[in-house]
């Protein structure tokens, strides 16, 4: 076999294997305990993966030009208390406000990175505490209930398509608009370009901190997005509560959905599957019999594999 | 110094690779003290011949001799501890750590139960101090390497490779693989220095593809093509030319096509006027027209690089003016300056120059979009279509657009590299840094021509060339820079050609 | 010698200047943070993301990322104490406990060493598996019983006791932070980190058992996280899955802020150290200052952004490619 047929032939394994590791598990389940897997269970599974889903996608942009983005389940944890705030006095403009000022605060971390040069990963690490603290002072550490214009957002989670919430096809509609943009637009095609090689995208012309500050300001407008995810479905937002903890999940579906952490490299498409597959992890421990309580080993372990098993490896590189 | 003791004895040495012979039955022997020179185009098996002799990669068949005893290298380690030290063609050193721990790094290992253990500084500067001693070289073992200048560094490289265990009794072989492709002219002479120093204790083999350079140092010359060895001559009995044809002669080569040089008339496409920046050229003042080629020669440290980088806005000027088409520019930018119709071939391809991880038809189409467009979206057709036009003007091989641009061959990559330039609509300025770094002698004729190809079809061209002969051969205009200045400037099309040794004493 | 000494020293400068600003500012706000009772206070709260950051320093500056020591000192912590005089269970191995948990620790990093070097897979995704299954680890072992405390008077106190004026937790702290120092410029193993942050491929090219050297690497840092660990299960004595949450967002900026690059290679135990006290120090004082404790997330990334802004201030270029 010659080289390139071989290269075709890893390459369509890694575009296929997010969706086949997500299938394996559904098989495993339905074998073992298939009532997990009726409307009830559709709609459980894509419920709890539309915020990872969300986080996930804008992470994977993130992570394609090389960078990583800690702050953006912060960024979704304050836009869903801000909107659990302003969702009564100011009704669905709120939504719009709140999605601009998310957004705004993305497109300020990618500024930084982009014009100070630090490392995205300590500067995020640095939003993230910021935000979480924004997040404790706005909420007053207690859990705000949306008293009224609820219906307004709650529609997202009660509205069900194949049994799915909206806030999922939301998600899903995100991720093809993002496969899109990378696979058509210039824009797109920068920021892969950034994430390969940013020195040979400078000497390219490549607007390397424009695609820098795009890029996270689409990390916080997705996260914004989460933000809505985790109100309609809880009709309330807090910082201990639903969506409180979906920065790691967020990162592991980007990964599991075959996004590369050294950039370069991600197909928002196979992230949609990346975020199922993390979501049904917990209903596939329980489907097994394993207490609730080997969950976080069981993830650990499933990180691990998924994305031993997905890597594309060259011989001579360097991993770090 | 020469006597008759094989240091080195290859005996039918075979390597393949799938079904191409990378190195088809290979005998050679290396006396002591001797410098012999290995030369053959890229792809000729020279770097898995150096390979299998730096233990990296392993024969299929045949034997090596060292100092008569038949050995089996598993790994570099082992190579290095028969004598066999190599210095690769890019620096190989660990900058944040000293001179010493570079010199000693693969001693330390030698010793086995300790690789864990303790490191001895006192010992570890001692023991560089005396192979420093040795070579010649005046640098503290405890200078971190970060902190020397290029030239330092490769005599780091150096004092590593011929730094055998005195005690037994090894001769050390040398391997230098092209280490002046990135040294200039002056840099170049005393590393000529130092290898005839070497051969008072070592033996050398010397890598280039300067082919006067290895007239100049070497003892032999022996040539590579096709991974069989098909010369083996001494350095006295044969000419440049001889050489040459012995590297390719079953390749058809292009007659140099003989350009008219045309005089410098009209507006330039770019001037520059006074043009400073702190530490690294100052008040530079020059011009270059369409259709006409620049070089700029210079050594190492001459700011010629930093220069180019000024033009094409990539580094800023602290002072000074900037003219395109005659007018001012201001805000330079590498944006901007694209946007004007210039366009930088930097010297470092992989890293600069290319997305490797890229298909060839996505880096031909990173600059200029504007035609593959289908409303706001590109369209993967005309992408397509435009690549496969280039890499049918420009000859690339393999014919497939598809395959990340990594996969090729280094030529064919600067082809590439070039056609992503080639795409602008109004191409003004080219500007090529060491265009032909690391390229054979085919691919450097290709991508020579299209350089030329480029000017006459109304591109300014100014050049970093690799050599002296590279910029008399190409070039209408030679300016050479010293210390950041310029030091003198040669118009070929009015003054005719300068002599080789009065540029290079405008150099230094 | 003194070469060598100078070396470890070099360039914390405006790192002692800001902790010293900090010690007057905050002397100055509450004159009890100068207290005696207050200074043994702060060295009690450096010395568990001392102990790990020595760890996790070693791993960055060999261009990886550790960030599995929250998970491994949940799952050392519930070890060593369902094995300790406690509350839960009528066992006591005493020294056995010790052996039980630093071991568990080591064989958690020598597993993610192995996986990262030999499979492959990126630091930053084991470690982040490896978090888990700490964690996940210390949550079977919790289960669903009581609360897990010491029993044991001496043990639990040993941590706050003094010796020589210091608390002991500082004193063990301070023994990690030094052997790692010393290992980091008088072995061929801290060396070999150095180099192969600096630059793998030549690393490996020249012979460097790159390979077990990150193994050993990682195992070092799970057998520190799980000493943290212990210690920090000691210090609260009871037992708990979470022992040590929060602790990566101070051992990171904290070895961000003391000057050890994420890239790998550049920068020290030492650096890292005053790091680690410019947080310490900084929280405590605004704690002392009255300043809700809420804020402490917010401040700390405040002044990790500020601190890693300024490093990379006068570095900027037009060239420069930040991750």
């Amino acid at each position: 076999m010659n080289l390139p047929a071989k290269l075709r032939e890893m390459a369509s394994w890694h575009t296929m294997s997010p969706l086949l590791v997500f299938l394996a598990m559904l098989l495993t389940v339905s074998v073992l305990n298939s009532a997990y897997l009726g409307p009830l269970g559709i709609s459980i599974v894509t419920a709890s993966a539309a915020p990872i889903l969300l986080v996930a996608l804008g992470q994977a942009m993130v992570l394609n030009i090389g960078s990583i983005d800690l702050s953006n389940a912060a960024i979704s944890l304050l836009g869903s208390i801000l909107l659990a705030l302003a969702l009564p006095s100011l009704g669905i403009g709120s939504l719009l406000a709140i999605l601009l000022l998310l957004t705004l605060i993305g497109a300020i971390n990618g500024a930084i990175v982009a014009y100070t040069q630090v490392p995205s990963f300590a500067l995020t690490l640095g939003t993230l505490g910021i935000l979480q603290t924004a997040a404790l002072v706005a909420s007053g550490a207690e859990t705000i209930y949306v008293s009224e214009n609820r219906e307004l957002v709650t529609m997202f989670y009660t509205y069900k398509l194949a049994n799915a919430p909206l806030t999922f096809w939301i998600g899903v509609a995100v991720a093809v608009l993002y496969w899109f943009v990378l696979r058509f637009t210039v824009l797109g095609q920068n920021m892969t370009a950034v994430g390969k090689n940013e020195t040979g995208a400078i000497f390219s012309a490549v607007p390397n901190r424009l695609v820098k500050i795009v890029t996270f300001a689409i990390s916080g407008f997705t996260g914004g997005l989460a933000g809505l995810s985790i109100v309609a479905q809880a009709g309330s937002a807090s910082t201990s509560g639903l969506g409180s903890n979906l920065l790691l999940p967020g990162i592991a579906a980007a990964l599991v959905g075959g996004t590369s952490i050294s950039g370069g490299l991600t197909n928002p498409i196979n992230v949609v599957f990346g975020a199922l597959t993390v979501a049904f992890v917990p209903i596939a421990i329980q489907a097994i019999g394993a207490g609730a309580e080997a969950q976080s080993l069981v993830y650990g372990i499933f990180i691990i594999l998924v994305v031993a098993l997905t890597t594309a490896r060259t011989r001579d590189a360097v991993i770090k | 110094m020469t006597d008759h003791h094989a240091v080195l004895k290859l005996t039918d040495i075979s390597r393949s690779f799938g079904t191409i012979k990378a190195v088809n039955s290979v005998s050679l022997e290396i006396r002591r003290g001797e410098v012999v020179g290995l030369v053959g185009e890229n792809g000729a098996g020279k770097s898995t011949l150096l390979k299998i002799l730096a233990g990296i990669e392993r024969p299929d068949s045949g034997q090596i001799e060292i100092n008569g005893k038949r050995v089996n290298f598993r790994g570099p380690n082992d190579a290095f501890k028969a004598g066999v030290g190599v210095v690769h063609q890019e620096q190989s050193l660990f900058t944040n750590l000293t001179v010493a721990e570079n010199i000693d790094k693969q001693n330390s290992n030698r010793r086995g139960l300790s690789r864990f253990g303790i490191q001895h500084w006192s010992r570890l500067n001692r023991e560089a101090a005396a192979v420093l001693d040795k070579i010649g070289v005046k640098l503290s073992p405890k200078a971190i390497v970060g902190d020397l200048s290029f030239v330092d560094r490769q005599m780091v490289e150096i004092a590593r490779a011929v730094c055998v265990d005195p005690g037994a009794g090894v001769t050390p072989l040398v391997i230098l693989d092209e280490p002046t492709a990135v040294l200039e002219q002056a840099e170049t002479e005393v590393l000529e220095r130092e290898i005839r120093n070497l051969r008072r204790f070592a033996s050398v083999i010397f890598v280039s593809h300067r082919l006067d350079e290895i007239l100049r140092i070497c003892d032999r010359v022996v040539v590579m093509r096709s991974g069989k060895l098909v010369s083996d001559r001494l350095t006295r009995d044969i000419t440049k030319d001889d050489l040459f044809i012995s590297m390719v002669d079953d390749v058809a080569i292009a007659p140099h096509r003989s350009r008219s040089r045309p005089r410098a008339s009209g507006n330039p496409a770019i001037s520059v006027r006074g043009l400073s920046r702190k530490g690294r050229f100052k008040d530079i003042s020059f011009s270059a027209h369409r259709g006409r080629i620049v070089a700029l020669v210079g050594t190492n440290g001459s700011g010629r690089g930093a220069l180019a980088r000024s033009l094409f806005g990539a580094e800023a000027h602290d002072r000074g003016t900037i003219e395109v088409n005659g007018k001012p520019v201001s805000g330079w930018s590498i944006g901007r300056a694209v946007a004007a119709g210039l366009a930088y071939v930097p010297a470092e391809r992989k890293t600069e120059g290319m997305i490797g991880g890229f298909s060839a038809a996505r880096n031909v189409a990173l600059v200029h979009h504007d035609a593959l467009k289908t409303g706001h979206f590109l369209s993967p057709g005309r992408l397509a279509r435009l690549a496969q036009t280039w890499f049918d003007r420009l000859d690339v091989k393999p014919n497939n657009i598809d395959l990340p641009l990594s996969q090729f061959s280094g030529g064919n990559q600067q082809k590439v590299v070039l056609a992503k330039w080639l795409t602008s609509p109004d191409l003004k300025v080219l500007i090529l840094d060491h265009p032909l770094r690391g390229l054979d002698v085919g691919a450097s004729q290709a991508v020579n021509h299209q350089i030329r190809r480029a000017c006459d079809e109304g591109a300014a061209v100014i050049m970093i060339p690799d050599t002296i002969e590279e910029a008399l051969e190409m070039a209408d205009e030679i300016l050479v820079m010293r210390d950041g200045e310029l030091s003198a400037r040669h118009d070929l099309t009015v003054q005719g050609t300068p002599a080789i040794q009065d540029i290079m004493a405008e150099m230094v | 010698m003194q070469d060598h000494l100078s070396k470890i020293w070099k360039g914390p400068i405006g790192l002692i200047a800001s902790i010293a600003v900090l010690i007057l500012l905050f002397s100055v706000l509450n004159p009890r943070f100068a207290s005696v009772e207050n200074l043994q206070n702060v060295l009690f709260q450096v010395s568990v993301p001392l102990i790990i950051l020595v760890g996790t320093s070693m791993v960055i500056l060999m261009g990886s990322i550790d960030l599995s020591a929250q998970g491994v000192m949940g799952a050392a912590g519930m070890t060593w104490i369902l094995l300790s005089p406690n509350t839960r269970l009528e066992i006591d191995l005493g020294i056995w406990a010790w052996v039980a948990a630093l071991g568990l620790g080591l064989l958690l990093g020598l597993a993610t060493g192995v996986i990262y070097a030999k499979l492959r897979v990126p630091s930053f995704v084991v470690t982040l598996g490896t978090w888990y299954v700490g964690l996940g680890i210390g949550i079977i072992l919790y289960g669903n019983g009581m609360l897990p405390s010491l029993t044991d008077e001496a043990l639990a106190r040993w941590p706050t006791r003094l010796t020589l004026g210091l608390p002991n937790s500082f004193w063990l702290a301070a023994f990690v932070a030094v052997a790692g120092a010393l290992v980091m410029q008088f072995t061929h193993l801290g060396r070999g980190i150095l180099a192969i942050g600096n630059n793998e491929l030549i690393a490996r090219s020249s012979g460097l058992p790159v390979s077990l050297m990150k193994v050993s690497v990682f195992g070092l840092a799970g057998l520190l996280s799980a000493l943290a660990g212990i210690l920090a299960t000691m210090q609260l004595g009871s037992g708990s899955p979470d022992i040590g949450n929060g602790q990566l967002f101070t051992v990171i900026p904290a070895a961000v802020i003391g000057g050890t690059a994420l890239s790998g290679g550049e920068g020290g135990m030492m650096r890292s150290t005053l790091g680690v006290f410019l947080l310490i120090i900084l929280n405590n004082g605004l704690v002392l200052a009255g300043i809700n404790p809420d804020y402490q997330s917010g401040v700390f990334g405040a002044i990790l952004i500020v601190a890693i802004v300024a490093v990379a201030w006068p570095e900027r270029s037009r060239l420069k490619v930040a991750k």
